[in-house]
């Protein structure tokens, strides 16, 4: 006869745990919820558009963030040295967002290199941001080998010169969510963006604004 | 019976709470902002096909306007092929698939890259195997999609199809 209130205490604590399981994961999955609503607006706000110019009308592609200072970052080389965007000041700086899969960065590659050896006397750099979105996890070490072998072929590949850096989507959101590619950001030596682009254009239009990024 | 309509009022607040759980969540994409989808399955959505033996399914998708996706064989080592697959569950596999000849398309800002590519509707010819019964077979297509001057990331979508194996 005495079982039953100790059967009847068993029901109401598993109940309450129960609850409190229930309220825990109901409240990650919030916290989970606003992190990528957070995430959307914040890409929403950097995302650029193309805009008709007065003159001619032709497209032209604007972002938000030109006139301000280029979202900072820090990523991995190919060699693992952690790079900071900050070790560019003072350096007419072109970001270019790219990818081993996209062809039309392959295409743009050459140009850019010739770009740099061009004006590289005059404070110009480019660090390329390989950005894969393969949204790899940070403990994926057969991921990231796979992506940075992929990326150091292509740069064999391509003789790249300049600095490449790993996980650009890691970064994305500031960047306007680099939903496209190739992606480039245009930065005088003062750290503001000063023109964007997305897609190929020509080596005319690169070089356009790699001139604007070095008179301001 | 307090017991038991305590048990019952929580055992409702926990699924209202799970359900709105489960709503706030369903919007998010894995990538902010990502684009609509560039390639769509059209059909079959149910097959009809002989237990045990390998059995033929046409499976017809559609590229969106203005967009190309790299064929099966790209014209180079770095591009994504496009591949079919179904994930071995459910008593049904992919026993093989024939894949349609890309199209070749230059870019106009560089003539010498030829690429070889699918746009419009396209057709993967795939030999199904399946156990006796009916089976909901989640196949997957992965893909990546550009238009003349630019890329999306590489993507992989749900192909499911109602398998009746007789």
């Amino acid at each position: 006869m005495s079982t039953f209130p100790l059967r009847r205490n068993t029901i109401v604590l598993g109940s309450v745990l129960f609850l409190l399981a229930v309220f825990a994961w109901a409240g990650w999955a919030n916290w989970e919820y606003r992190q990528q609503a957070a995430a959307r607006l914040l890409a929403d706000a950097a995302r650029g558009e193309l805009v008709a110019t007065a003159a001619t009308g032709a497209p032209v592609y604007v972002s938000p963030l030109q006139g301000k200072m280029a979202p900072a970052f820090a990523l991995n080389d190919l060699s693992g040295n952690k790079v900071p965007l900050s070790s560019y000041r003072g350096k007419a700086l072109l970001i270019n967002f790219w990818a081993t899969w996209c062809a039309p960065c392959k295409i743009e590659t050459p140009w850019i290199i010739e770009l740099r050896n061009k004006y590289a006397a005059q404070g110009f750099e480019v660090v390329g941001i390989d950005t894969e979105g393969d949204d790899l996890k940070p403990d994926d070490k057969v991921g990231w080998a796979k992506a940075k072998e992929a990326a150091n072929k292509f740069v064999a590949q391509e003789k790249i010169p300049y600095p490449v850096l790993l996980d650009g989507d890691s970064i994305a959101t500031p960047y306007g969510g680099l939903d496209e590619l190739p992606t480039s950001f245009f930065v005088d030596r003062k750290g503001n963006v000063v023109a964007a682009q997305v897609g190929l254009t020509s080596e005319s239009d690169l070089e356009a604004k790699i001139k604007k990024a070095l008179a301001e | 019976m307090t017991l038991l309509k305590h048990s019952t009022i929580a055992a409702l607040f926990a699924a209202a709470l799970l359900a709105r759980a489960q709503f706030v969540d369903s919007g998010a994409p894995g990538r902010a902002g990502s684009k609509s989808q560039a390639v769509v399955y059209l059909s079959p959505e149910q097959v009809t096909i002989h237990a045990g033996k390998p059995s033929a399914v046409d499976l017809h998708f559609r590229v969106a306007p203005g967009l190309h996706i790299n064929s099966h064989t790209p014209s180079d080592e770095f591009l994504i092929a496009t591949t079919f697959s179904i994930a071995n569950a459910e008593g049904v596999q992919l026993a093989a698939a024939t894949y349609p000849a890309g199209e070749s398309m230059t870019l106009a800002s560089d003539p010498r890259t030829r690429l070889s590519v699918y746009t419009g509707e396209f057709v993967i010819h795939a030999q199904i195997v399946s156990a006796a019964g009916n089976h909901l077979a989640q196949g997957k297509l992965h893909y990546q999609a550009c238009d003349r001057s630019q890329c999306m990331p590489p993507k992989t979508i749900s192909v499911p199809i109602d398998v009746i194996a007789q």
